[in-house]
């Protein structure tokens, strides 16, 4: 298990983070890029060194630099699967993996064996003497996963494990990684920007921002209340921010909302794009939530059309094609928006 | 691009003028007094007394250039044969020169202007306790002329007249007297065998060993005005110049002996 | 035609008054080689002597050179200190710097008699550099090494470090990093900086003739050979030219591929 307290600064960047992964537990990092996640990682696996803070690995403290403590990342019981995968150009499929079993000082021919194992495991027995040159994307990321696992490590990092495949393997492989991981033991930390990685494959969420932790929990309560406009765009609902005095939330976009659920004080209003109805015309009737706005764009996502509404209540709405069509919407039109008070979640900040 | 081109063309053809120019004989006619310029090809070890007498030379006759060129006989034949621009050819041995003279390559037969002995070169305070050729058996490095280098051929001339012989692989072999030289003066070679003038030229930075002349090799030096030279005059009044009194009493200066009249 | 595929007539003619003058030289060279004594001239005791000595002191050399150049390279390629490129430009000044200017330097620093070390070396250990095979060994590394360090510190530049990040969180010390994984990385760039620096060790004259003499079988490499025997024996002098001729292209042709493909092979 993992206990870290991670803080330093390396160039632009202040990171100041604390995460806690147990064993069994994948723990997603999402944040966009510059946010400081591959950095997390390399301090995690001691490849940087922090200003402050600790490192903890399985009760084992590996980092405080306030006690002088540091232990060389060789000595750190951390696998790394990197980005890119690097593997060593030089060497087989079978001597990759057996690259982490030998450097501990296991004899040759039990660490082939060993590695030849682990070939098995993920489907690539037929390629073990095949240079990464000659190996696919995704051949190439289960060689990476193995390498890494095969020393036994205490901790596992994964840096963005899916992004250098192409689109349509990608769900295979990560069907393939989920059940990897759950053969593993230790504690996992996977750096992703794709939601749909973090959903399939971790527990729990730390979003990054600008090297601070800008929100962390269970993905379903992270997902259902973002509190940054990168998660929200992320998760694709809409976020308004504003200040509540019981059912009404004056927005900083200037608009007011009835909300369901009272509240006070400074709020986060969320509400799901399919939530947003549009009108051609003002509706009458029992929507206490109308506004007039102005279409800025649209965006044509498959079987759905994503409609951006401007005005004092700015928001996407999510309505089908046809639905367009019909209300003739397109750039500068007006339009007006209502939303039903119990489709609008209010969470304090 | 045009323009660049013909700008070119321009700059080409006023170097080629230059040039031309440049090589045209002086004058046709002779005046009393000579001028222009020569060049001399002269053995390494005539350098300083040379240079002086060049000096002296153009301070005499105005309107004159010498220009002076000095390595081994030997590189300088060879450059002369194979067509090097030189006016006038002084060399440290007769065999040198007679090669020039088979050749055709000279205006008038050679003649003699000075001698050198040899002598053997130490180290300031002669540490190994050289006395003589004898004891060069027995120092660290001897720095000697190359044999196809006269002061090597007189080296190997005086070690064998005193039934010396040196190993080879403590020697090194310098291509001009003046690189042998050098090569215990300010080098790590303990002993040497160069020219009297060679080191008297070199002061304090080496300490001689005389040869006694009975035992030593007498070199002796040809002059002689070049058959392609573009001032005959004035290569003819050098020659002159360097057998006069005034050229006589400079080498001596320099440590030549003069040239033995039996030779 | 396309015009673009067209070369300009002028650029080709310029070209090949340029490849004229490279080739002309050479040309010259084999005309005037003594093809019929060439066996005769090439076993002449002098010959083989300097032969052999251009080989063992010119391999001597390149061991140096790698031993101690390829701590140097990775020492400026990966570790960042005050005056490094001050280093830099000290390591690369001996490829600029005129020979025999170098062999003075030697001299200075090595010199039995007032030499900075070499008076000191001599005085307590009664160590010689000047007039040995060590000495030309030396001399030839002076001159050499530049081209290996330079080589293989490009070459290490274009390795990507994460390797080596890889590698250490893998377990692998510092030492099995580098045997494993960054040596053979920057293996083809370590093969052309040695071909380069013993072709330039082979070659080196000015340096060797100034700092170890001209000492028949103990100094007097192949270079220096053909310097003595220009006036006495033309001959012999374009064979043994003619030999370091051939070496030379020999390496040239082998490396030809190489020049910057294996530097760029290195990043793997």
């Amino acid at each position: 298990m993992l206990e870290a307290d991670v803080s330093l600064r390396l160039g632009a960047l202040d990171l100041d983070v604390r995460l806690a992964a147990a064993d069994g537990e994948t723990v997603a990092v999402l944040g966009p890029n510059g946010a400081g996640k591959t950095t997390l990682l390399r301090a995690l696996a001691g490849l940087v060194a922090l200003d402050r803070g600790r490192v903890v690995i399985d009760g084992t403290t590996v980092e405080d630099p306030l006690a002088g403590v540091y232990v060389e990342p060789e000595f750190r019981s951390v696998g790394i699967v990197f980005q890119d995968y690097l593997l060593f150009p030089h060497l087989s499929a079978r001597e990759n993996i057996a690259f982490g079993l030998r450097a501990r000082g296991m004899p040759r021919s039990e660490a082939r064996r060993r590695a030849d194992e682990w070939l098995a495991r993920v489907g690539l027995a037929d390629h073990a003497n095949d240079k990464p040159g000659a190996l696919s994307g995704g051949q190439a990321q289960r060689v990476a996963l193995a390498r890494a696992l095969a020393p036994e490590p205490q901790l596992l990092l994964l840096d963005e494990p899916l992004a250098a495949l192409d689109v349509g393997i990608r769900t295979e492989l990560r069907r393939e990684l989920r059940s990897m991981l759950d053969g593993f033991s230790g504690a996992r930390i996977l750096v992703t920007h794709e939601l749909l990685d973090a959903v399939a494959l971790a527990d729990r969420i730390v979003v990054l921002e600008r090297g601070q932790v800008a929100q962390a929990g269970p993905i379903a309560e992270v997902a259902e209340r973002p509190r940054s406009r990168y998660v929200a765009d992320l998760v694709g609902i809409n976020l308004l921010h504003g200040h509540a005095d019981g059912h009404e939330v004056s927005l900083d976009s200037g608009g007011t909302v009835v909300v369901a659920d009272p509240a006070h004080g400074d709020v986060y209003v969320a509400v799901h794009p399919h939530a947003v109805a549009l009108h051609r015309h003002q509706p009458e009737g029992s929507p206490r939530n109308v506004w007039l706005g102005r279409v800025r764009a649209t965006d044509l996502l498959g079987d759905r059309m994503r409609v951006h509404v401007s005005g004092v209540v700015p928001l996407v709405a999510e309505v089908t094609p046809a639905a367009a069509a019909e209300l003739d919407l397109h750039d500068g039109v007006e339009v007006w928006a209502s939303v039903k008070a119990t489709e609008l979640s209010v969470y304090a900040v | 691009m045009r323009r660049t081109l013909a700008l070119v063309a321009v700059a080409v053809a006023a170097g080629v003028c230059v040039g031309v120019l440049g090589a045209l004989p002086a004058s046709a006619a002779k005046p009393p007094n000579v001028s222009g310029a020569i060049t001399v090809s002269a053995a390494a070890s005539l350098a300083p007394a040379f240079t002086k007498m060049g000096a002296d030379f153009q301070q005499r006759n105005a309107h004159t250039t010498i220009r002076f060129n000095f390595a081994a006989s030997s590189a300088l034949v060879a450059q002369i044969q194979g067509g090097a621009p030189a006016d006038v050819f002084a060399s440290a041995d007769r065999a040198t020169m007679a090669a020039l003279v088979s050749g055709g390559q000279v205006t008038a037969h050679p003649v003699n202007f000075a001698a050198n002995l040899l002598t053997i070169v130490v180290k300031p305070g002669n540490p190994e306790k050289v006395t003589s050729l004898a004891n060069l058996r027995s120092v660290g490095i001897v720095s000697l002329c190359a044999a196809t280098v006269p002061c090597g051929k007189y080296a190997a001339q005086v070690l064998s007249r005193n039934h010396v012989s040196i190993s080879t692989d403590k020697i090194t072999l310098g291509q001009d007297a003046s690189a042998t030289l050098a090569a215990v003066a300010s080098g790590d070679a303990d002993a040497g065998i160069v020219y009297v003038t060679d080191a008297k030229r070199a002061g304090t930075t080496v300490q001689t060993v005389k040869i006694p002349a009975s035992r030593n090799v007498l070199a002796v030096y040809p002059i002689a005005g070049l058959a392609p030279s573009q001032n005959r005059a004035l290569a003819n009044a050098w020659v002159r110049y360097v057998t006069s009194r005034a050229g006589q009493r400079t080498l001596r200066s320099f440590g030549f002996l003069p040239v033995p009249t039996a030779a | 035609m396309n015009r673009r595929a067209r070369v300009p007539l002028a650029a080709i003619l310029v070209a090949a008054v340029a490849v004229a003058f490279f080739v002309l030289p050479l040309v010259g060279l084999l005309q005037r080689a003594p093809w019929s004594s060439l066996g005769d001239d090439l076993t002449t005791s002098q010959a083989r002597a300097a032969i052999r000595l251009s080989v063992i002191c010119s391999l001597w050399s390149t061991a140096l050179c790698v031993v101690f150049g390829v701590p140097l390279a990775w020492v400026l390629a990966r570790v960042r200190f005050p005056g490094r490129s001050l280093v830099r430009a000290l390591v690369v000044l001996p490829m600029v710097l005129p020979p025999v200017v170098g062999g003075v330097a030697l001299l200075a620093a090595f010199q039995r008699n007032g030499g900075l070390l070499g008076e000191w070396l001599y005085d307590w250990f009664g160590v010689q550099l000047t007039f040995t095979t060590a000495g030309t060994v030396l001399a030839e590394t002076f001159v050499a090494m530049p081209f290996l360090v330079i080589t293989v510190e490009a070459g290490l530049r274009t390795i990507d470090q994460r390797y080596e990040d890889a590698a250490a969180s893998l377990g692998a010390g510092r030492w099995t990093v580098f045997r494993r994984v960054t040596l053979p990385l920057v293996a083809p760039a370590l093969y052309a900086g040695a071909a380069l620096a013993w072709a330039r060790a082979l070659g080196e004259f000015g340096a060797t003739i100034t700092f170890a003499g001209n000492i028949s079988g103990r100094t007097q490499t192949v270079p220096l050979a053909v310097y003595l025997l220009l006036d006495a024996n033309r001959g012999v002098a374009i064979a043994l030219s003619l030999v370091l001729l051939a070496v030379s292209l020999g390496v040239l042709v082998a490396l030809r591929d190489r020049w910057f493909g294996g530097l760029r092979d290195a990043r793997g």
